[in-house]
């Protein structure tokens, strides 16, 4: 059989424990001043005034010490239910994301098997019409590009969903790490540029410095970023979309332009909220979801950048759309700020 | 890169948008091998080790790899971990991860294991287009090829550092005589910039680089004159404004194969 003495009393410094062990003090003191008051209260009081004030200096302390203990008890027992609460909650978070990212994966993937089949049909219509050599109606051909049109849609609308659910969790963290923004705009020029070419718009990037180098950054969010912006320049550009990419010693800036009609002053404060697109204000029928810039706008300012706008718009010849996010190069632990990664 | 091996890895091989991805890379003169597993059990194992068995024998230049092999649960990110093989035994061969879990959880999982930022691995989406697959696996394979196709008329050789066109009549490819030095150099950019992404456009700053005297620019705007009306003579056909190499909105030039 083994004994042991209440954890409190063996360490009793810790959260709480500075006032338990002050309580504990003054107790002793009460509990000595009840001890020890007929002899010295006696000796040294009886003559002044006539009664043993000490008893009631050591029943006071007693008090004051049995209040002290409890209430120092009572409030790290708050405390620490309040900080299991708090962890069980985060536990709970992250068990939720983890779930809800296993389904959506599941989801995306199912959802993406009979796509990749129409997909692939269609593909293989064009092949079998080009290998017939024979001259292809214009209206087939457009109803072909319609569906491989829809796709880059359907791709940025299932990773708007990945990244709602991953904004909408209470705990989510910065996954920075060295990223070559060059090749993230070059991957979504390659994704649009066919969808372009068949509307027959052009779209061009460039980058300055041309070595634009190397930043520490987080590429999935950059990557969701520009890919909304690009996927709103090309819906919305009249002939052209040029993506531009510069940087600074503090920051870098990705810039995306077209030259379609612009956006009336009135709407850019409402830009950048969820749901919000153009048919809304207009009481039409909705096109988009109304959540690709508010995704942009939300992962810019999460990375301590930001997203701008600036517009002109018809019949001013100059009309045109301009987004710019900027997002910062940070550097990596032990680096001086401002040095890039580069 | 022409003459290239590419190993495909997917458990749906026969699906109509694998038939396409391999057409097309076939189109780029690349040389497609798929691999099937020798049992009649297509579970992720026997795909892992088909794999490791044909990477050995054959040797590729790059691979094609998809996530999910086989429908067992076991199987959802096999391709994951034939990728860690693949980095761990062959570190710099290049590999594309076709697949519908190209963003997300199973990327991050693989990218936060053992890949280093500058390991040759890519996702794509199984939803890309063809074209996609093409580009991302010439970045992968090297941006900067020794022969650079442009279309089927034009042929860049870095090596010899020389440009080679044919008309549309003609069979085989003739060296454009004049153009070389900075002529040649101009071109080269201009095509690398091209072969890696056809939007991507090449900023005065870097192309004057090749120009002499004092107005840069000028002497720059003379040269990319000299060489359309040189690889237009060699192609027979009179090259426009917006034919071959584009000014575009006076930031730069971007190439653009020309439509014979």
């Amino acid at each position: 059989m083994s004994w042991s003495l209440p954890r409190a009393w063996v360490h009793p410094v810790g959260p709480g424990g500075v006032s338990r062990l002050l309580g504990m003090v003054v107790l002793a003191l009460g509990a000595a001043g009840l001890v020890l008051a007929p002899f010295v209260g006696e000796a040294m009081f009886t003559r002044i005034w006539g009664i043993e004030p000490l008893t009631y200096v050591g029943a006071a302390l007693v008090i004051l010490g049995l209040a002290v203990t409890t209430l120092s008890y009572f409030v790290s027992e708050l405390l620490r239910s309040r900080r299991q609460a708090a962890d069980e909650e985060t536990r709970f978070a992250e068990r939720w994301t983890q779930v809800t990212q296993q389904y959506f994966d599941l989801f995306n993937h199912d959802l993406g098997r009979p796509l990749r089949r129409i997909l692939g049909k269609e593909r293989e219509i064009r092949e079998q019409l080009q290998a017939m050599g024979a001259e292809v109606p214009p209206s087939v051909r457009e109803l072909l590009d319609e569906i491989e049109e829809q796709t880059p849609s359907f791709r940025l609308m299932m990773s708007n969903m990945q990244v709602l659910i991953e904004l909408e969790t209470p705990i989510t963290g910065k996954n920075l790490h060295a990223v070559e923004p060059v090749e993230v705009v070059r991957r979504i020029v390659d994704r649009y540029s066919l969808v372009a070419a068949d509307a027959s718009k052009q779209i061009v990037w460039w980058s300055e410095p041309t070595d634009f180098g190397i930043v520490y950054s987080d590429s999935s969010a950059i990557e969701h970023i520009v890919t909304n912006l690009v996927d709103n320049t090309v819906r919305y550009a009249e002939s052209f979309a040029e993506i531009g990419l510069t940087r600074d010693e503090n920051n870098f800036h990705i810039r995306v332009w077209d030259d379609g009609p612009g956006i009336a002053a009135r709407y850019l404060p409402y830009l950048f909220d969820r749901g919000w697109t153009p048919e809304v204000a207009r009481h039409e029928e909705r096109t988009t979801s109304g959540l690709g810039l508010f995704i942009a706008h939300t992962l810019a300012k999460r990375y301590g950048g930001d997203l701008t706008v600036e517009s002109i718009t018809d019949p001013d010849p100059d009309h045109h759309t301009c987004f710019t996010v900027t997002l910062p190069l940070h550097t990596r632990p032990g680096r001086s700020s401002g040095e890039p990664v580069a | 890169m022409p003459d290239s091996k590419i190993l495909i890895i997917d458990d749906e091989w026969e699906s109509a948008i694998v038939k396409a991805v391999q057409r097309r890379l076939q189109d780029e003169g690349w040389q497609t091998i798929i691999v099937q597993p020798q049992s009649q059990w297509l579970v992720g194992d026997e795909f892992e080790d088909a794999t490791i068995y044909a990477i050995e024998d054959e040797r590729p230049d790059g691979v094609l790899l998809d996530v999910r092999l086989g429908e067992h649960r076991d199987d959802q990110f096999k391709g994951l971990e034939i990728l860690r093989q693949i980095v761990e035994h062959y570190p710099t061969l290049p590999v594309l991860m076709f697949t519908q879990y190209a963003q997300g959880p199973a990327r991050d999982t693989a990218v936060r294991g053992a890949l280093r930022w500058n390991a040759p691995v890519d996702f794509i989406d199984k939803l890309a287009s063809p074209e996609e697959v093409v580009l991302r696996l010439r970045r992968l394979m090297g941006s900067s090829p020794e022969l650079i196709p442009i279309g089927a008329h034009l042929l860049v050789d870095v090596g010899a550092e020389t440009v080679s066109a044919r008309r549309e009549r003609d069979a085989v490819l003739a060296p454009v005589t004049d153009i070389h030095g900075m002529k040649f150099e101009i071109f080269r950019e201009l095509a690398a910039a091209w072969y890696r992404s056809p939007g991507e456009l090449v900023p005065f700053s870097r192309l004057e680089r090749y120009s002499e005297g004092e107005e840069a620019r000028a002497s720059l705007r003379v040269r990319i004159r000299e060489i359309k009306i040189s690889i237009g003579r060699a192609l027979g056909v009179q090259l426009g404004a917006n034919d071959l190499i584009v000014n575009v909105r006076d930031r730069g030039y971007r190439l653009a194969p020309p439509q014979m």
